[in-house]
Order: C-alpha cells, then sequence, then structure tokens
C-alpha cells in the first residue's frame, strides 16, 4: 500500500505560510489533498477539504516525560485513512507556537498513523527580513529552524545578496542538513514541496553539510548540528548501546537525529529516525556495495558536546 | 490449527449466508427490529439490508462528510450516526433523516444509548449531550479534552466519558455537578461499562486496557497487547470480556470478586492471520464473533477448541461485528465495503457444531 506523505507546515504567525496553502489548494486542482490547519479563519479558501485540528498534545503513558503526541492529529488521520481513492497528500499546518516534535513523533509512535501514512517532510517558512531577529528572540522559531528538513526563506527580493549569505550561514550554523531553498511569495514546484521524503525511513537525504559556511552567530540556546562519517562499517553491538544510552541521557536536547548506519553481515542498512529520546530504527534501505555505503549520523540539538560524538562514533567503528 | 482454516474450506456465510460490497469501508452494523440490517458507511451513508439474500440494499444519505459512528436506537425503528460534518443524525427504516443536534466545526464520534433508560449519549469533540428519545436534549457535559469513548451504566442513569488523562461519570438527570474522575496517565480512546454495573474498562493509545472498579476506583491494568484495542465486548452477565489487539481473542474474567486481577485473561481463536480486529459476544451464549485483519471471521466459544469460520480472508480487515438482539442473526462489516449477514436460528451452542 502506498503510503500518503504528510507535509507540515510550520511557521511563525506572519510568514508566508498561508500563502504557500492557498497555493496548494488552489493550483493543483487535479490532485486531492486534505488539509488540516489550526483555525478556519487563517485560510481565505473554500473549505471542503480543510479540517480543523484541536492541538490536542498528550503524554505518552510510557515513563518518557518528554513524549508528547497530537492526539488530535492521530484521530482524523485515522479517520481519514478509512476513505477509499486516497489522497495524494496531506498538508498540516501548525501555529507558530505549536511544537513540530509531537507532530513529527505521531509517525514514529502510532501504528495507525505508521501503517497509512508517511511524514515526507517538515517545513517551515521563515521571512528573510526578519530571521536573525527572530532566531534571536524567539525560542519557537530557533526550535523550528533546527527541527525542520525545509527552510524556505521568504521575501528574499527584500534583502541584498551579502545580506542574504550572512542569514543562510546563520541559519546553517544551526541546522547543517536542512535544505534552504529562497522563494518569493512561496512560489516554489509544489510537487517538491509535497513529495519530498525527507524524513522517510527509506530514504534519508543524503546532504553533504556546508561546513566551510562561517558561523559568527552565537545562540543563547546554542543549537547546533553534528554531522559523523565513518568509512568502514560499525560493530555490531556497540552502536545499539551507545545510542540508546546516548537517548537516554541526552534525549532532552536533542532535537532531531537522523542516520544510515552498516553493520558487518547485513545485506541492508540500519536507518534511524528520533525525535528527541524516542528512536526507532529499521534495517530499511537496500544495500548497495559495500566500499560505497553511507555510514552517517546527524544530530541536530542543544547543548551538544561534539568531540565526546565524535569519540563515541569512532569507538563503535568495528 | 483449527479444521476450518484450511484453504479452500466453506465458511458459514458461503453456505448459510449472504453478502454484498457496498464499495466504502464499514463504519458499523446493527440490527433494527424484524431482522432488519443497518449499515453505517464511512461516505456518509446508512444501508438498510433486510433478510432476503436477492433484495438489494437500500441507501440513504445521512452526512456531508465521514460517517465515524453508529449505535442502534434504544427502540429499535431507527439509527443514530454522528458524522465529521458536526452532526448527529437519526435515520429511520423508511429512510427519513431527523438532525438531532449539530455543532458546526466538531466532530461527533462515540454514541452510546440505553435501552433501559432510552437516553442517547453523542460526544461532540468535548462536550457530552444527553438526548431524550423523542431528541430533545436532556442534559450536557464539558470535558477537558475531546471525549472518544462512550458508555452507560446498566440502568442508564449514569454516563461514562473517556478522555486524555481517564474518564468521568455523569449522572443522567442531575443538574448542575461535579463529575466522578477515574484518573489514570494517558489518553483512554474507547470505554465500555460492564453488564453488573461493576466495572469500567477504557481502550488505551498505548496497547493496553485500563479498568477501574467503579465503587472504589480501584484500578486494574490489562496489558501485553501487541496492537491497540479497537473492540471490546462482554460476554453475558459480564463473566468476560472479549477483546480484540492480539492474534488471538482475549477474555479477561470478570466473575470473580477482583475482576481479572492476578487472574490470567483466556486466549481463544489461535492460528489465524493477523490481529483481532472487531469482536462481538453473542447476547445469550458464551460465544464470540470474532474478525481478524484480513478479514477473516469466526465464532469461538470460551473453553472449546475450534472455532467456526464465518467468512474467508478477503476484503480487508473486519471493522464491524454485531449480533441482533435475540442472538439469532450476526452481521459483519469490512474496510473495502463487504456487508454480510447470516442466521443462525437452528445453530446451538451444545450442538458441538
Amino acid at each position: 500500500m502506498d503510503l500518503i506523505p504528510v507535509t507540515v507546515l510550520t511557521g511563525c504567525l506572519g510568514a508566508s505560510k498561508t500563502t504557500l496553502l492557498n497555493r496548494i489548494l488552489t493550483e493543483e486542482r487535479d490532485r486531492k489533498y486534505d488539509v488540516v490547519v489550526n483555525e478556519f479563519g487563517e485560510i481565505g479558501i473554500d473549505n471542503d477539504f480543510v479540517v480543523n485540528a484541536d492541538e490536542e498534545e498528550f503524554e505518552m503513558n510510557n515513563d518518557c516525560i518528554c513524549c508528547t503526541v497530537r492526539g488530535d492529529l492521530i484521530r482524523f488521520l485515522g479517520s481519514l485513512m478509512k476513505r477509499q481513492g486516497g489522497f495524494d497528500g496531506i498538508p498540516i499546518e501548525t501555529t507558530g507556537l505549536a511544537d513540530p516534535a509531537p507532530v513529527a513523533r505521531n509517525f514514529l509512535v502510532d501504528e495507525d498513523v505508521r501503517g497509512r501514512t508517511r511524514l515526507g517532510s517538515i517545513m517551515t517558512v521563515v521571512d528573510a527580513c526578519h530571521v536573525i531577529q527572530r532566531l534571536e528572540d524567539s525560542h519557537e522559531t530557533l526550535e523550528e529552524v533546527a527541527f525542520v528538513d525545509i527552510i524556505r526563506l521568504d521575501k528574499t527580493d527584500l534583502v541584498s545578496a551579502d545580506e542574504l549569505a550572512r542569514k543562510k550561514s546563520c541559519i546553517r550554523s544551526i541546522n547543517a542538513t536542512a535544505v534552504i531553498r529562497r522563494t518569493h511569495r512561496c512560489e516554489v514546484g509544489l510537487d517538491t514541496v509535497l513529495e519530498r521524503r525527507a524524513f522517510d525511513l527509506d530514504r534519508i537525504p543524503a546532504i553533504e553539510p556546508d561546513f566551510g559556511a562561517e558561523d559568527d552567530h552565537e545562540h543563547d540556546d546554542a543549537v547546533k548540528s553534528v554531522f559523523l562519517r565513518a568509512d568502514r562499517p560499525l560493530d555490531g553491538n556497540r552502536p545499539t548501546k551507545r545510542l540508546q544510552r546516548l537517548f537516554v541521557e541526552r534525549g532532552q536536547d536533542l532535537l532531531r537525529t537522523t542516520g544510515v548506519l552498516s553493520f558487518p553481515g547485513h545485506e541492508k542498512q540500519y536507518v534511524v529516525q528520533a525525535v528527541h529520546m524516542l528512536l526507532a530504527g529499521n534495517f530499511t534501505k537496500s544495500g548497495s556495495p559495500d566500499e560505497n555505503r553511507e555510514r552517517r549520523l546527524s544530530f541536530i540539538g542543544r547543548n551538544i558536546d561534539e568531540l565526546d560524538l565524535r569519540q563515541q562514533y569512532k569507538a563503535c567503528v568495528a | 490449527m483449527s479444521l476450518f482454516a484450511e484453504k479452500g474450506k466453506k465458511s458459514l456465510l458461503d453456505l448459510i449466508g449472504s453478502g454484498r460490497n457496498l464499495d466504502a469501508y464499514v463504519v458499523g452494523v446493527v440490527f433494527l427490529e424484524e431482522g432488519l440490517l443497518a449499515a453505517a458507511l464511512v461516505d456518509g451513508r446508512v444501508a438498510f439490508i433486510n433478510s432476503e439474500s436477492t433484495s438489494p440494499a437500500s441507501f440513504v444519505s445521512a452526512h456531508d462528510g465521514t460517517c465515524l459512528s453508529l449505535a442502534g436506537d434504544p427502540g429499535g425503528q431507527r439509527v443514530l450516526t454522528g458524522g465529521d460534518d458536526g452532526r448527529l443524525v437519526s435515520t429511520d427504516t423508511d429512510g427519513e433523516t431527523t438532525e438531532i443536534a449539530a455543532i458546526s466545526g466538531r466532530w461527533v464520534e462515540p454514541i452510546a444509548v440505553s435501552r433501559a433508560s432510552g437516553l442517547c449519549a453523542a460526544a461532540f469533540g468535548k462536550t457530552v449531550s444527553l438526548f431524550a428519545r423523542d431528541g430533545s436534549a436532556v442534559g450536557r457535559f464539558e470535558h477537558a479534552n475531546t471525549v472518544s469513548g462512550l458508555a452507560f451504566d446498566p440502568k442508564g442513569r449514569r454516563i461514562a466519558a473517556a478522555h486524555y488523562g481517564g474518564a468521568s461519570l455523569w449522572w443522567a438527570k442531575l443538574g448542575t455537578q461535579e463529575p466522578k474522575r477515574l484518573t489514570w496517565a494517558g489518553s483512554h480512546l474507547d470505554l465500555t461499562w460492564s453488564p453488573d454495573g461493576k466495572y469500567i474498562v477504557t481502550a488505551m493509545q498505548e496497547n493496553e486496557l485500563h479498568g477501574w472498579r467503579v465503587a472504589d476506583s480501584v484500578d486494574m491494568r490489562m496489558a501485553g497487547y501487541p496492537k491497540k484495542v479497537k473492540s471490546m465486548s462482554w460476554l453475558p452477565k459480564g463473566r468476560y470480556l472479549a477483546t480484540g489487539g492480539a492474534d488471538s481473542v482475549i477474555c479477561w474474567p470478570f466473575h470473580g470478586k477482583s475482576g481479572p486481577m492476578g487472574k490470567a485473561p483466556l486466549d481463544l481463536g489461535w492460528g489465524f492471520e493477523g490481529v483481532v480486529t472487531a469482536v462481538a459476544a453473542h447476547p445469550r451464549h458464551d460465544v464470540i464473533a470474532a474478525g481478524y485483519k484480513d478479514g477473516t471471521t469466526i465464532l469461538v466459544q470460551i473453553e472449546r477448541e475450534d472455532p467456526l469460520l464465518v467468512k474467508r480472508p478477503g476484503e480487508g480487515a473486519v471493522t464491524a461485528l454485531g449480533w441482533s438482539a435475540d442472538g439469532q442473526h450476526l452481521a459483519l462489516g469490512t474496510e473495502s465495503g463487504l456487508v454480510g449477514r447470516l442466521k443462525l436460528s437452528d445453530w446451538r451452542t451444545s450442538s458441538g457444531a
């Protein structure tokens, strides 16, 4: 069964998120989308396919205090999946203040959601004019930029090329693996928005982080990315134990973790995804010849001890 | 394991029943008077199917949108449905629909009815509304979270609502009141009240059940399910609670003083593929109809080995099962829209079938 891609649109109020949603619904009439928004009033279009979400955040009763999910979305996606004919995609808009982590966690935790949909990507739209200011004064914006797969810088026509480069490098220092795209009034290929399998367990994007970028912005929360690579396969037992310990001890600080690992004797590669301390992993990615295998882990989080992570990773190599 | 699990073996539905595909996920099935079967379909239609296998189903459009739930009216002459159009609708056997209540923008999901008091309860998001048989509103109870399960006590005097953090118990005919709160961390998705009134059991997001003894709120945790429990049904007199959520029918014993605590559940209907998605206990005998994710449907008896095959695999997961009040008719519905019905009048639990 084809899993229906879900795109999560997050971003501060006042950014161009609504413009993007409007474009999805008005320009792609031949495709079927069901849209989840937070308030009906926010988008001024006919709302046949628009569902109002209630932002009910639930703690899972599994001794993990940071493990919240969005009960309203589990309910909504569950009901949507009963309808036949299927959907081409489900964009979910969250308010600027909503934490994207519980939304993403639905796709790791709930078997019904996991069985029928896949998290295509988490995307934020940020205003190029004000992004630096927002990153400095808003904890939510900082978390969002750290958390997402795609960052759309809108209103780039209002800033100079130099300024834009500086802003991009500032974003890079927080999230080294996200795709940054510049847009004007959110004019982007909608296919690339809705079909991107950025969060798919089968296809972790092979993005080379832009380490060359200068890092002249230190933020209070010190959210940053660490990107690790190995040339050789990992020892079968060591990474699991180390990862588990890492997520138990540091889960609160780790916003997003993605990785592709390989182990001796396993044809398939091991793909891991984590949102805070909730970790899901599978031998899913088809193996390529051993010498070309990708082995990498990326961490985005707060107070990350890069040296420690590198040493731990090195210790896992067989 | 079972004699009937073999490929090519004819099922009861093949032999003495009839089935038809109605082209939409079956939300629920319920028998009305004179063996008339009503099925609610996810596309907003209600279908009526009589016991003649050749006569076509008749359809009524009850909701503009998705139909989320179905319940038979206590009087047996109409059905109640809830939808994502925010409406609670009554459809009678002549095909006449009446909107009982509507709250725009809300979903109407759980509905509960009481034969004893004639009351009906429906949740409009966080609000539970009570209605008398004539459709007049007789009560309204607010909750902090969305209510996803509802059940009356056996006398129909109290209504219990499941929500995030536990359940709330309200007196149906009392005005201003504080509900009795049964608390347990986590999200409670469905709720059932035992026929003897002593226990309330909820199905949780965390693949487990939680129970309370109503008298003293003592907690009972029933865990170990590989999947979410989406169906629960009490056997006659509440001796056992049959549940889905595992690859066999799990039946918790409730006939002792302390309910299922410290006891192992019975484990019936082994040897079929996949998880049990729907269960319905016979109204008079210790017999359970159980449907699986692959569409297989069986009848099992408490403490007996061999199940009877009601329906072979196919047509998607079983989503709905229901008995007529006299236990002579059984109906089932599936994900891909099959509605099947059969008459078991000659069948006896003692016949060794």
